[in-house]
């Protein structure tokens, strides 16, 4: 396989394994945990340097990793305790453990090359180079099995725990009648999430995490709102980013990384406009036909209480106009698009229900407000 | 929902394949085929290479001039440029990052490695102070230190073509003696100032090699890495350091940003004593054509130039 190859390979495999346990962060409000992780994960490679002095010991990986685990168990915390918002919570704990850790590294390592770049790759270009030899076979790419691993995690863990977690989402009060613990889920959840983030980390970078992360389930959530849907569409839109970024920055010749992360954002920007239902336009729309909607039913209960009043007055299109605080032009679009639909005749400057109109507006008024 | 994973997996693997296959050609640098391809991480090993292949190889740096190498992000032309490389040259002593474990690992398949690291002598290399494992990676600017590197890559060559042989140790030995020019180059403009005034204050400690090499007390403000931030203390610390050897120029870098040694400057002003901006220095990467400072003999003059003429 061509390197060009593999690291598409590889970017789809970590959009998708993303993509799964993001959709719970997006859906639980917690999206900036994955930036949160990123940032911290620097404190678990500084501890487990002193432990260990060596810059290439795996130890460093998996100090990363425990550390990622500490920051979403200590944000879970204190947003249980519900005296502060989660997002509060990741603002509290991600800034804490992340100086604690510039701290240590300028008191005591100041002269070492330590840094999270050091340690994990994050470099979606080299990643190609970095082989898995199994006595001495190149059987391709490593991060292909780190995060193939990854994402077979996070599939098992998602499609077994799918009801538990779906409920707790929701509805943790119902988890709690239920049965089970929506504790224990959340912080299922949250370590999922912490592995995910330090192996797509090895794999890719910090930026394309948080992009990978968040950006495919957002776009997915304003497409549909079914859980199982969103799943499957964040991680479509996910490996599609992943592909499309790279073929831009073959294009362009540019950060591999960095354009997966731009195209994430223009298909959401994409999806947020064009979206069927939720849309930018489609919404405007929407309220648009509304107010219309709403003003030809205003007009219609306007014409009924005129024809039942004992007073034989009919309404003109002037006195409709002064009655309603409309403007001539509305009036007029109104007054036509009723005549369109035939619940009103025009004869001259009088508006006179027709037979469909009267009872046009008898069932509207019923179902407003009889009950 | 399984199948439909999987069924969406299987989707996306093939359209994987498929934009694979129209994915634009690697950006051609008019390699031929009976030239050696060879790709330096830094500016400093692009030069080398370059000077010690002569005719026989392409160089393509990946780092271009004024990049951090801690900062350092690659793009998808580098890709191709790593995947045809006949041969990758790097610095070590974890000055590429986890890059240069990659390369490490390269060692064992088809292309050939070139670490600098492997030619230099341990003893000669400066422990970095807090922990005596790792070691300071900014060995270019000791010229005996570069010399070594030069035979490293000279061999290393060799090995890779042995036709070229004679080529490469030719070229190898008029570059020493250039290399020797050099450093008595130094040495003479260093010796314009008297040894109390050889002090060398800059942003980043990337001159240690430099001042053990050629007599001057270097002081960094910011550590090896430069991810770690100067704290207070040490800019206070400096700052009366400053004051009370009565320096005269401090120095900012081609590859990190002004504002800390900036920073230095005004502390010192506030200790009623005037320290001059001295220039800047070229150091984790060479300079570019436009000031001709494009090749690691040009800097390393441009370097002491604007150090001595500075503290004079």
């Amino acid at each position: 396989m061509s390197p060009q190859i593999e690291i598409q390979l590889i970017a789809v495999i970590v959009a998708v394994a993303c993509a799964l346990p993001g959709t719970f962060l997006v859906l639980r409000k917690m999206s900036m945990m994955s930036d949160s992780i990123t940032h911290t994960i620097l404190l678990g490679i500084v501890l487990a340097f002193f432990v260990t002095h060596d810059l290439s010991s795996p130890f460093l990986i998996a100090g990363a990793a425990l550390i990622g685990v500490v920051t979403v168990w200590l944000t879970e915390l204190l947003s249980r305790t519900r005296l502060l918002a989660e997002d509060a919570a990741i603002g509290v704990v991600f800034p804490l453990l992340f100086s604690i850790a510039i701290i240590l590294i300028t008191r005591y390592a100041g002269s070492v090359h330590l840094d999270t770049d050091s340690v994990l790759l994050g470099e979606l270009a080299f990643a190609p180079f970095d082989r898995m030899l199994i006595g001495g076979t190149d059987i391709g790419a490593k991060a292909i099995y780190t995060s193939g691993i990854l994402l077979l995690i996070n599939l098992a863990a998602i499609i077994i725990f799918f009801k538990e977690a779906k409920v707790v989402t929701f509805d943790p009060m119902l988890a709690a009648v239920l049965g089970f613990s929506p504790a224990f889920v959340h912080y299922g959840l949250m370590t999922l999430v912490s592995l995910t983030t330090v192996g797509a980390f090895q794999a890719v970078g910090s930026v394309l995490v948080v992009a990978f992360m968040i950006g495919p389930p957002v776009t997915a959530y304003l497409l549909t709102d079914d859980l199982r849907r969103m799943l499957i569409l964040s991680g479509a839109i996910g490996a599609v980013n992943g592909i499309l970024g790279y073929q831009a920055a073959a294009l362009l010749d540019v950060s591999i990384a960095g354009s997966m992360a731009v195209v994430t954002g223009l298909l959401f920007m994409l999806v947020f406009v064009f979206a069927p239902y939720r849309g930018l336009i489609s919404s405007l729309l929407r309220r648009r036909n509304q107010k219309l909607e709403f003003a030809k039913t205003t007009l219609l209960f306007h014409l009924a209480s005129h024809e039942d009043s004992e007073k034989d007055i009919k309404p003109d299109i002037d006195t409709i106009q002064t009655h309603l605080h409309w403007t001539a032009k509305f009036t007029s679009k109104i007054i036509g698009s009723l005549e369109h639909e035939g619940y009103v005749q025009l004869s001259g400057n009088l508006t006179n229900l027709t037979e469909e109109g009267r009872s046009a507006s008898i069932r509207d008024y019923n179902a407003l407000f009889s009950r | 929902m399984k199948q439909k994973i999987k069924g969406l997996l299987g989707a996306v693997l093939s359209l994987s394949l498929l934009l694979a296959g129209c994915s634009a050609p690697a950006s051609d640098t008019g390699a031929t085929e009976d030239k050696l391809n060879v790709v330096a991480t830094t500016t400093m090993l692009a030069d080398l290479s370059t000077v010690i292949g002569g005719e026989r190889v392409t160089v393509d740096g990946l780092m271009g001039p004024g990049i951090d190498p801690h900062l350092y992000q690659a793009s998808e032309g580098d890709v191709s440029l790593m995947q045809k490389a006949d041969i990758v040259v790097y610095n070590g002593l974890h000055l590429e990052g986890k890059m240069g474990e990659i390369f490490e690992n390269l060692s064992g398949g088809k292309a050939n490695v070139i670490c600098i690291e492997d030619g230099l002598d341990e003893s000669r290399l400066l422990a970095s102070e807090d922990d005596s494992s790792a070691h300071d990676p900014h060995i270019w600017f000791d010229v005996a230190l570069w010399k070594k590197a030069a035979k490293t890559v000279a061999d290393g060559l060799s090995q890779a073509d042995p036709d070229g042989k004679a080529d490469y140790e030719a070229n190898l030995e008029s570059y020493l003696k250039e290399l020797d020019e050099t450093d008595t180059y130094i040495r003479n403009r260093a010796a314009e100032l008297p040894e109390a005034q050889r002090v060398l204050v800059t942003a980043h400690d990337a001159f240690q090699y430099f001042g053990k090499a050629y007599g001057f007390e270097v002081r960094g403000l910011q550590g090896i890495s430069t991810d770690a931030e100067a704290g207070t203390a040490d800019v206070s610390a400096l700052a009366d350091f400053i004051v009370e050897r009565q320096i005269k120029a401090i120095f900012v870098e081609s590859s990190v940003p002004p504002k800390t040694i900036e920073a230095l400057q005004a502390a010192v002003k506030a200790k009623n004593f005037d320290v001059a901006i001295g220039g800047e220095l070229y150091s984790d990467s060479l300079g570019d054509p436009e000031a001709g400072t494009d090749t690691y003999v040009l800097t390393v003059k441009a370097n002491i130039d604007t150090i001595v003429d500075a503290l004079k």
